[in-house]
């Protein structure tokens, strides 16, 4: 590349070649707009019919018809001529390093994101771009959660093979000089999917549903105590809240399948709105795994990541984003802890996360707040906890809201230590591990002063150790360290599919 | 100083400059003052006989209980300072602050996305200078109050090495 400079003349002359995106995406974004524009136009031009006056101009007479249809037409024609602007103003080109998009037609815009600074990359239909086998590609780096890039929208399969040339580049896969166009897509391997009666009995048995009950019952009581049903009124606002709550479950919940690929964890979901997310290797900061109390009844746990492109809003699209698995039993979130962390870094895995999720007390090695500290913690001081494998630090807490963080050493970035009059008093102290942004914020609560401390010192230490070991940035580039002769060789191959990582296979783990 | 539970044993805390007790006191005394005058309200209306029917106690307790509470946060200020400290080890910087809620920090120099440099106007006519630490996580709010202008400079430069030559990914 010599055209640093961002000049679409120059940078047109590139070999790698600019692109538009598909011309009627102005038209799938916009369309919340035309919607409303011939909803309000079309109503007052109907409302006009029935009252015998002409639309909107009202005491006018009938005369200025044509002009009506005029102006109409001319909102269609400027409409169209905005779309068919800012179509033509977007572009966007896919080099050996960067992806770059211009956008915008009076204030342009020029972005410009580095491949192997790859967080994310997600694949999203949503449901009118789906009616017309589009897609919206959206490309993360690790800052606060907007999305680098986004091209909305594409056809379904260019849009695929987009993401298949971005992250084989990201990873380093050198391509056949030949064919340089040919970039297989990884292959992958479904490891688990939801079935609809799963999502809908985790909605029904969700802390929604606590809430709902709860009201429903203070809301009959109120209305009989007081003999009105004016209270039912103000219930409806709080029922459409709810009933939107229920649909992001279902929408975001359905159809979930996780996978594994030599690019990655790649998991696809979605009722109306589909979307396919793929997280490259290493790039997840944080697991957490929560339990809400109904969802005991049936043993299921919700896993959510922390991956630094997600971001930590609080919006139905991020949070769904940032959740690894929407509902799954014991083996299943055990499933997909591994795809995360395939190397537990334990000869019990399944013990150690088991205690994690379910346990209590110091059981496989957990250290849990001490009796003596009982008073500050007098519900969760048995579940309080933290274990510490080779790769990964578990922090286990709550008693009724049961949740464990797991943190790979790596990915640790700084640690904090606090202590307050009343936790010294009972010599405990917390360990606090910062993450990036996300619903997973690890800590460790009441644990040992002498541990907390034990763990300060050495937790720092092995996140140290365990960086320098960690593999590189780009995951499929071949490690120099042998084989530099027949790198070439090894490198032209497709992408090896390997096995799913599981704790369930171990040599001396037999599951009941 | 006494060392607390907390603090990783065989660590030579740095102490930040004395002379960022004047910053502290100074913000301490503005705040107090606006606490102060906004609670004396009551009193004021009632003796100039705007509100004569405001209880006569509650109108002296409030301001009362404003300068007690004003009183005891300017005694512990000293404290407070004497407590902030930094430690340069080989991989990672430690940070500690606070008596009562004690927090310890540490962060590895390859996690540093950018060192800031902050001096606000009473800083400046002290020498003083504010040392703040980023990494990729929000929640790492190391912040180094206090800290005398050139050994500021210093840290900030030492800092930004030591995070080029151990710099990690995320």
């Amino acid at each position: 590349m010599t055209g640093a400079v961002p000049d679409p003349a120059v940078l047109s002359a590139s070999p790698e070649e600019w692109k538009r995106v598909h011309i009627i995406s102005p038209l799938v974004r916009g369309w919340i707009a035309i919607a409303a524009l011939i909803f309000f136009g079309g109503r007052d031009w109907f409302e006009g019919l029935l009252t015998g006056e002409p639309g909107g101009f009202r005491g006018e007479g009938v005369g200025n018809l044509p002009l009506a249809i005029a102006i109409v037409v001319g909102v269609v024609l400027l409409i169209a001529a905005g779309f068919f602007l800012s179509w033509y103003y977007t572009r966007y080109q896919v080099t050996e390093e960067h992806v770059r998009v211009n956008s915008g037609v009076v204030f342009r815009q020029h972005r410009q994101a580095r491949l192997d600074r790859v967080q994310a990359i997600d694949v999203v239909q949503p449901f009118l771009a789906r009616l017309f086998g589009l897609a919206e590609l959206k490309f993360d780096v690790a800052d606060a959660g907007e999305s680098a890039v986004r091209l909305s929208f594409l056809k379904l399969g260019e849009a695929q093979k987009l993401r298949a040339t971005i992250l084989a580049r990201a990873a380093g896969v050198v391509v056949d000089p030949e064919h340089p166009q040919d970039i297989p897509e990884a292959p992958e391997r479904e490891v688990l999917a939801l079935t609809p009666a799963r999502v809908l009995g985790a909605a029904a048995l969700s802390g929604n549903t606590v809430a709902v009950v709860l009201g429903l019952i203070g809301v009959v009581v109120f209305a009989f105590a007081l003999e009105t049903g004016a209270l039912l009124a103000a219930f409806v606002p709080i029922l459409i809240g709810v009933v939107s709550g229920y649909w992001n479950v279902l929408n975001t919940g359905f159809n979930f399948r996780a996978a594994i690929s030599p690019d990655g964890i790649r998991i696809r979901y979605g009722l109306l709105d589909t979307r396919t997310q793929t997280v490259p290797p290493g790039r997840v900061q944080a697991v957490g795994v929560v339990q809400s109390p109904l969802w005991r009844l049936k043993g299921w746990y919700k896993v959510t990541v922390n991956v630094a492109g997600y971001g930590a809003s609080a919006s139905g699209e991020a949070q769904a984003r940032a959740t690894l698995l929407p509902v799954g039993t014991l083996d299943e979130v055990l499933q997909v802890i591994a795809l995360v962390l395939p190397d537990p870094g334990t000869d019990s895995p399944v013990d150690v996360f088991s205690a994690g999720l379910s346990g209590r007390d110091s059981v496989a090695g957990f250290i849990t707040t001490p009796r003596r500290a009982r008073l500050i913690a007098p519900l969760a001081w048995r579940r309080n906890g933290v274990a510490v494998t080779d790769t990964a630090l578990l922090a286990r807490s709550g008693a009724w809201w049961r949740q464990v963080a797991v943190v790979p050493h790596e990915r640790t970035q700084s640690l904090a230590l606090h202590q307050g009059p009343l936790a010294r008093r009972f010599g405990v102290a917390d360990l606090i591990l910062h993450t990036t942004p996300g619903p997973v914020s690890p800590r460790v609560r009441q644990i040992p002063e002498a541990d907390a401390w034990r763990l300060f010192s050495e937790e720092a230490g092995r996140a140290a150790d365990a960086r320098r070991r960690s593999g590189p940035e780009q995951w499929m580039r071949p490690v120099p360290a042998q084989e530099q002769m027949e790198e070439t060789d090894a490198a032209a191959d497709a992408p090896v599919m390997p096995a799913p990582p599981s704790y369930l296979e171990g040599p001396d783990h037999e599951r009941s | 100083m006494r060392r607390e539970p907390i603090d990783p044993a065989g660590i030579e805390w740095t102490r930040v400059s004395p002379k960022y007790l004047r910053v502290r006191l100074v913000g301490w005394a503005i705040g107090s003052l606006i606490f102060l005058l906004i609670f004396s309200v009551p009193l004021v209306l009632l003796l100039t006989g705007v509100l004569p029917r405001f209880p006569f106690l509650l109108a002296w307790l409030l301001p009362a209980v404003v300068v007690i509470f004003a009183g005891w946060r300017g005694l512990l200020l000293p404290r407070q300072v004497r407590a902030i400290g930094y430690a340069e080890r080989n991989e990672d910087l430690l940070v500690r602050q606070g008596i009562f809620f004690q927090r310890t920090m540490v962060v590895p120099y390859g996690r540093m996305q950018y060192v800031d440099v902050a001096v606000g106007p009473i800083e400046r006519a002290l020498g003083l200078c504010t040392l703040k630490l980023h990494t990729a996580s929000p929640g790492t709010n190391a912040e180094i109050p206090g800290l005398p202008s050139s050994e500021g400079a210093r840290l900030r430069e030492q800092l930004s090495a030591r995070g080029e030559a151990k710099l990690a990914g995320l």
